[in-house]
């Protein structure tokens, strides 16, 4: 939201601080101040003229040569180009030095000086209206009319500057527009100028043209014969009015009504389309003129649209509505997108005559739905999405059409017509009746003050409440304006940012001594990841929507994945089904930026279609993996294959010992898809699936050939990705020391190649647990031996045994290995060597 | 030669020198294959689609020769994945320990949850797909509302029992009825709210040195009796001061949030240059940071979560965990944290 601070000074009587300390309180009790702007920088050096004499250029047809009074007493010499140039006529002179102002913004200003004109000094120039950012006309220079009316600046007489003449000498700022969703009124300089006489602790009264109690208002019976004004919007359109006016002459504006414009961040256009604009940007209520005779049928006003109608708009652009459209429409067709923008073949053109205008208020839910629709965003959408007050629709109708009026000619008719469910509304009332009563106390409760229910209520009427204050507290009247009060705490709100937030006592809660309870599933977390630091992995991050190439490469079905509707590009449409293959997408890059051996892990989430979550069942269900990808490149590469590496890693966050450990190769995928998905890109021959409590939850192994391919990943490659359910801590486990010494004795076992070392193990630990009496006995493997082109293979386990009686002897060991050498041999067929 | 014969003498050429080739995907780059494919526009139109065809076919025949190799040439005998390690293999090694390394935003987030913690807040996470209700309604956010279109929120093609689709949460504000159901019991016990959740949320936003559409965001709630907004302040002021582990100023300018009445944007006095510094490159010399959005939360979300109002009151905020990073360490581009490149990473 621009504001102007000569357009608010004109509604408050007493004067502005400077403009540091006012942006500093708008930041601090309005919103926030995005650009300040001291427009008259823009104008320096532009200086009313008169044109004292007038001649032709000696060597130049088209050029004249004139002598300007800048009121200095002295004259001084401008070439100049335009038709319109003449004697006695008032100008605006831009003088050697001065910037062109409509360049003024440029990367690169241009900058007058004196230079000559084939032969002839000329000193800067005489401005054209383009020249000075007033509009596109550039075919003369701007003539000045200085007996013309204008609300505001400086008597116009030679040497007065330009901007001190019609309110250029302006100091725009910014407010981030944000802030005021809440707050219609805030979008038209009158409803700021009340805010910043609030702020400032100064009563604010509107002006009478804003005073809907004074407001004499035109009859509203309407005259049938001359148009018919209708609304079969319902909800959609609470009011409509409309007024007629006959004799208009179309012109540019008088230029203070350009330049007001332009102050505001508008762009003349006629003197009709500004005044519409115009009394927008003060009110905030858009308002809308047509050309009388382009509107078929004598019959106007709004309605839903039908679906299949199109309309052109003034944009040039054709749109094909449907029945969630609002639209204004004469007899034939719809002349307007509601609330968004007017047709092209109802505009206001040079030839036009008679105007009507359109004051309406449309639904703010149903003209965002449809500017969404259709991609059109105008300043009037702006105002009407934030739900404009119905109650001023007179108000600012009346303004306008005086407005026209007096700068148009013309006559308004004696009547308006005000059509809708207002009066079943009440909105013809004069004030509506939004009411309540609030005390200081639940004020203070909730800023933490000890304001006095008179200092309440004197911050409220600053900005035009009516209170009243009593035993019961304060009653407080809603001006018409707000349509943003709805309960007790937003006159909360109104009352700390009146008072001014920060002076607020900033006192810290007390409360209970009671420790906050630990999040289990944020420590675990925060272990595992410590973990698998420790062990050289570094943590990363991936998004959580990938690419339906990436599923697909890593071997799983999109099918299964949510997808995005409004994706910013195909490499983001689908959530992940599980973590691996963005960590695999992140290998080749690595590889290729000089890192030769890694691990790369992470922590996050996963989603599978159709899953709900078990405590809320209306929402997706949410996995959390722990998911790594080792990888070494060829000069790195270790001895071994990659996924004793990988499985290595997982037992540094599950305890591999204790799981469950299924040959992926032996699991039938069948009975569970959603396993089949997470193991896609694992090869069954070198890998392990994870199963707990009957479900698979997890897999550790190297990748397909065809992940390895499509991944471009070096041979030394392996992972694992495991739900976090299986992630532990290890609680210690304290044995006893014991006073006699331990004895260790390496067993070395031959067994048939394809015996699985589980098998093996299995067979070992049974024995022991069977034969160790009271002896300790830990198990650690030391190597496996397979030579090449044999068929067997020789597995050491190391074991620790540990009396607390006694000091091991030799016959108290040589038993345990015998058992273990007799049950290997009848089990495995196997022999300790 | 006719076209055809062309190709049948290439394809008769090609296959004999594929047994030589020892990079047999070099086969799909050969001169001949090259030629025979800039022959086709010069054919008259009739025999173009023919001649097309069959150059294809031929093309695609080395292809697939070409992959089939590809895959054969690695096939991978089973190994067996219930040993500890390899045979005729050490036990794997890990990684030198000083190679890992934990993610900053992982990092910082362990951290602001420390100081929470510490401050008696409890630690809750987010979700990354959710319901129109949590991420809007229950946070005073109606259907149609102008406020939605500030949260460039990612929606999904399934939708939910009420036909609206899913989102991707575009605050972690979306646990805050959560959080205040699951923790209304301590208001009747006399005790507050106190939670926070620092998690991932997402903006439908292009992606350049500055904006993301993936980010990070610690969300804090707290609810009691008699909370005021100069509470609000002081918390925050507290909380950033232990952050940044020095005195700082902060301030309030109001704002608008559905669900928070009063809002606020609330800005610290930079803890980089104190204010001292023109050139300061965190504050543009301006003295103040703008770090998040905070408010008393709306009556009207308190009574969405069975809590009333007029008994209860308290405060929320939201602030961005990639901005505080990228300040604390000068990161020059916001886009690095989801790049995975170790060359980054490994500074941490």
């Amino acid at each position: 939201m621009r504001v102007s601070l000569n357009q608010i000074t004109e509604y408050l009587d007493f004067a502005l601080p400077p403009t540091d300390e006012l942006v500093g309180m708008i930041n601090r009790q309005l919103g926030t101040v995005e650009d300040v702007t001291d427009l008259s920088e823009h104008f320096r050096g532009a200086v009313i003229v008169k044109v004292d004499s007038c001649e032709k250029h000696p060597n130049a047809d088209k050029l004249h040569v004139c002598m300007v009074d800048d009121g200095s007493g002295d004259l001084t010499q401008v070439v100049c180009g335009a038709p319109n140039v003449k004697a006695g006529m008032f100008a605006v002179w831009l003088k050697p030095g001065a910037t062109v102002p409509s360049t003024a913004t440029d990367t690169e200003p241009f900058v007058l000086g004196a230079r000559e004109l084939r032969g002839v000094m000329s000193n800067g120039m005489l401005a054209s209206p383009k020249e000075l950012g007033l509009g596109d006309s550039h075919e003369g220079i701007l003539e000045i009319d200085p007996d013309e009316a204008k609300p505001i600046g400086a008597d116009v007489v030679p040497g007065v500057p330009f901007a001190d003449a019609y309110g250029l000498n302006d100091v725009l700022i910014e407010i981030e527009n944000k802030m005021f969703t809440h707050r219609p009124d805030l979008f038209g300089q009158l409803g700021v100028a009340r805010e910043i006489a609030g702020i400032q602790g100064k009563k604010f009264i509107s002006p009478d043209w804003y005073d809907i109690e004074r407001l004499s208002l035109p009859g509203t019976a309407t005259d049938a014969s001359e148009l018919t004004v209708f609304n079969d919007a319902g909800d959609g359109a609470p009011r409509f009015m409309a007024q007629i006016i006959r004799g208009v002459t179309i012109k540019p504006s008088p230029i203070w009504l350009q330049c007001a414009l332009i102050r505001m961040g508008g762009k003349p256009i006629n003197n009709v389309v500004d005044a519409t604009n115009y009394i927008m940007l003060l009110t905030a209520q858009p308002t809308h003129a047509y050309d009388l005779a382009k509107i078929r049928g004598a019959s106007i006003g709004a309605r839903m649209a039908v679906k299949g109608e199109t309309i052109r708009l003034l944009n040039g652009k054709t749109y094909e509505l449907d029945d969630s459209d609002i639209v204004v429409a004469d007899k034939e067709g719809p002349i307007g997108l509601a609330g968004i923008m007017g047709g092209g073949d109802s505009e206001v053109s040079n030839t036009t005559t008679d105007i009507v205008l359109e004051v309406a208020n449309f639904d703010m839910y149903s003209v965002r739905k449809s500017s969404m629709r259709h991609g059109v965003f105008t300043d009037a959408l702006t105002r009407f999405n934030k739900g404009q007050s119905p109650y001023q629709n007179p108000v600012v109708l009346s303004l306008l059409s005086s407005l026209i009026t007096d700068i148009s000619g013309g006559v308004a008719s004696k009547q308006s017509y005000d059509v809708g469910d207002s009066y079943d509304r009440g909105y013809d009332k004069l004030q509506h009746d939004e009411t309540g009563t609030i005390t200081s106390e639940f004020i203070n409760r909730r800023l933490g003050l000890s304001l006095t229910d008179e200092e309440v209520a004197a911050l409220l009427s600053n900005v035009e409440f009516a209170t009243d204050t009593d035993e019961t507290g304060i009653d407080y009247q809603v001006p018409f304006w707000r349509t943003d009060i709805e309960q007790a705490e937003d006159i909360v709100e109104e009352v700390g940012r009146l008072y001014g937030f920060d002076k607020l006592p900033r006192e810290l809660p007390m409360r209970s001594i009671a420790p906050a309870a630990e999040n289990a599933h944020l420590m675990l977390k925060r272990i595992a990841r410590t973990n698998l630091y420790q062990a050289g992995a570094n943590e990363v991050l991936t998004y959580s929507f990938v690419h339906k190439k990436l599923l697909e490469q890593a071997g799983q079905d999109a099918e299964h994945a949510y997808k995005l509707s409004n994706a910013l590009s195909p490499d983001l449409q689908y959530y992940r089904l599980s973590l691996t293959p963005s960590l695999l997408d992140k290998v080749h890059p690595n590889i290729k930026a000089g890192h030769g051996e890694f691990a790369l892990f992470e922590w996050n989430k996963v989603h599978y279609k159709g899953e709900m979550d078990e405590l809320e069942p209306e929402v997706p269900n949410e996995d959390e993996h722990i998911a790594l990808v080792i990888a070494y490149d060829v000069k790195h590469q270790p001895k071994g294959s990659p996924y004793y590496s990988a499985r290595r890693y997982a037992s540094e966050v599950i305890d591999t010992d204790e799981s469950e450990l299924l040959p992926m190769s032996q699991f039938d995928f069948a009975r569970d898809e959603w396993a089949r998905q997470l193991a896609a890109p694992y090869e069954p021959e070198r890998s392990v699936v994870i199963v707990k409590n009957d479900r698979v939850r997890g897999v550790i192994g190297e990748f397909t050939s065809s992940v390895r391919a499509k991944f471009k990943l070096p041979e030394y490659t392996a992972g694992f990705e495991l739900h976090t359910d299986l992630v532990t801590t290890k609680a210690a486990m304290y044995k006893p020391l014991s006073r006699f010494p331990s004895v260790t004795q390496d067993v070395s076992i031959r067994v048939d190649a394809t015996t699985h070392y589980d098998a093996l193990l299995r067979v070992v630990r049974e024995t022991i647990a069977e034969h160790r009496g009271n002896i300790d006995i830990a198990l650690e493997p030391i190597g496996v031996y397979e030579p090449e082109g044999e068929a067997f293979k020789t597995t050491t386990l190391r074991l620790k045994m540990t009396s607390h009686e006694t000091t091991l002897r030799d016959q108290d060991v040589k038993p345990i290995v015998e058992a273990i050498a007799h049950e290997v041999d009848a089990k495995l067929h196997g022999s300790v060597v | 030669m006719s076209p055809s014969d062309r190709i049948a003498t290439a394809r008769a050429e090609l296959l004999k020198r594929y047994e030589t080739l020892s990079n047999k995907s070099d086969i799909l780059k050969s001169r001949e294959l090259k030629e025979l494919f800039s022959v086709i526009p010069t054919l008259e139109p009739h025999e173009r689609a023919g001649f097309g065809q069959s150059v294809n076919a031929l093309s695609n025949e080395l292809k697939a020769m070409v992959d089939s190799e590809s895959v054969a040439v690695k096939e991978l005998r089973s190994i067996d994945v219930t040993a500890p390690f390899d045979s005729n293999a050490p036990k794997p090694e890990l990684l030198p320990s000083e190679q890992g390394s934990i993610h900053p935003l992982m990092a910082e987030i362990s951290r602001l949850s420390e100081i929470f913690s510490r401050m008696g807040f409890v630690i809750e996470q987010s979700r990354e797909i959710d319901d129109q209700y949590h991420m809007f309604e229950a946070l005073n956010f109606p259907k149609g509302h102008p406020a939605r279109d500030d949260y460039d929120t990612f929606m999904t093609v399934e939708t939910d029992s009420d036909g609206s689709p899913l989102i991707a949460p575009a605050h972690t504000s979306t646990m805050q009825n959560r959080i205040l159901k699951k923790y209304k019991s301590n208001l009747e016990s006399g005790d507050a709210i106190a939670a926070v959740v620092p998690d991932r949320v997402f903006r439908n936003e292009d992606v350049d040195a500055r904006h993301e559409h993936t980010f990070y965001q610690v969300e804090g709630v707290y609810v009691a009796e008699n909370v005021h907004a100069g509470m609000l302040i002081a918390t925050l002021q507290k909380f950033l001061e232990e952050y940044y582990e020095r005195t700082l100023n902060v301030r309030v300018n109001p704002f608008y949030f559905p669900f928070t009445e009063p809002s606020f944007e609330f800005a610290l006095s930079c803890p980089f240059c104190g204010g001292e510094d023109p050139a300061c490159k965190v504050c543009s010399g301006e003295g103040w940071i703008e770090l998040l959005g905070c408010g008393m939360i709306h009556p009207n979300v308190l009574k969405a979560a069975g809590i009333d109002p007029n008994v209860h009151t308290g405060f929320a905020f939201g602030c961005g965990v990639d901005r505080l990073v990228m300040m604390k360490y000068a990161i020059e581009d916001v886009r690095h944290f989801h790049s995975a490149k170790l060359d980054f990473l490994k500074q941490f």
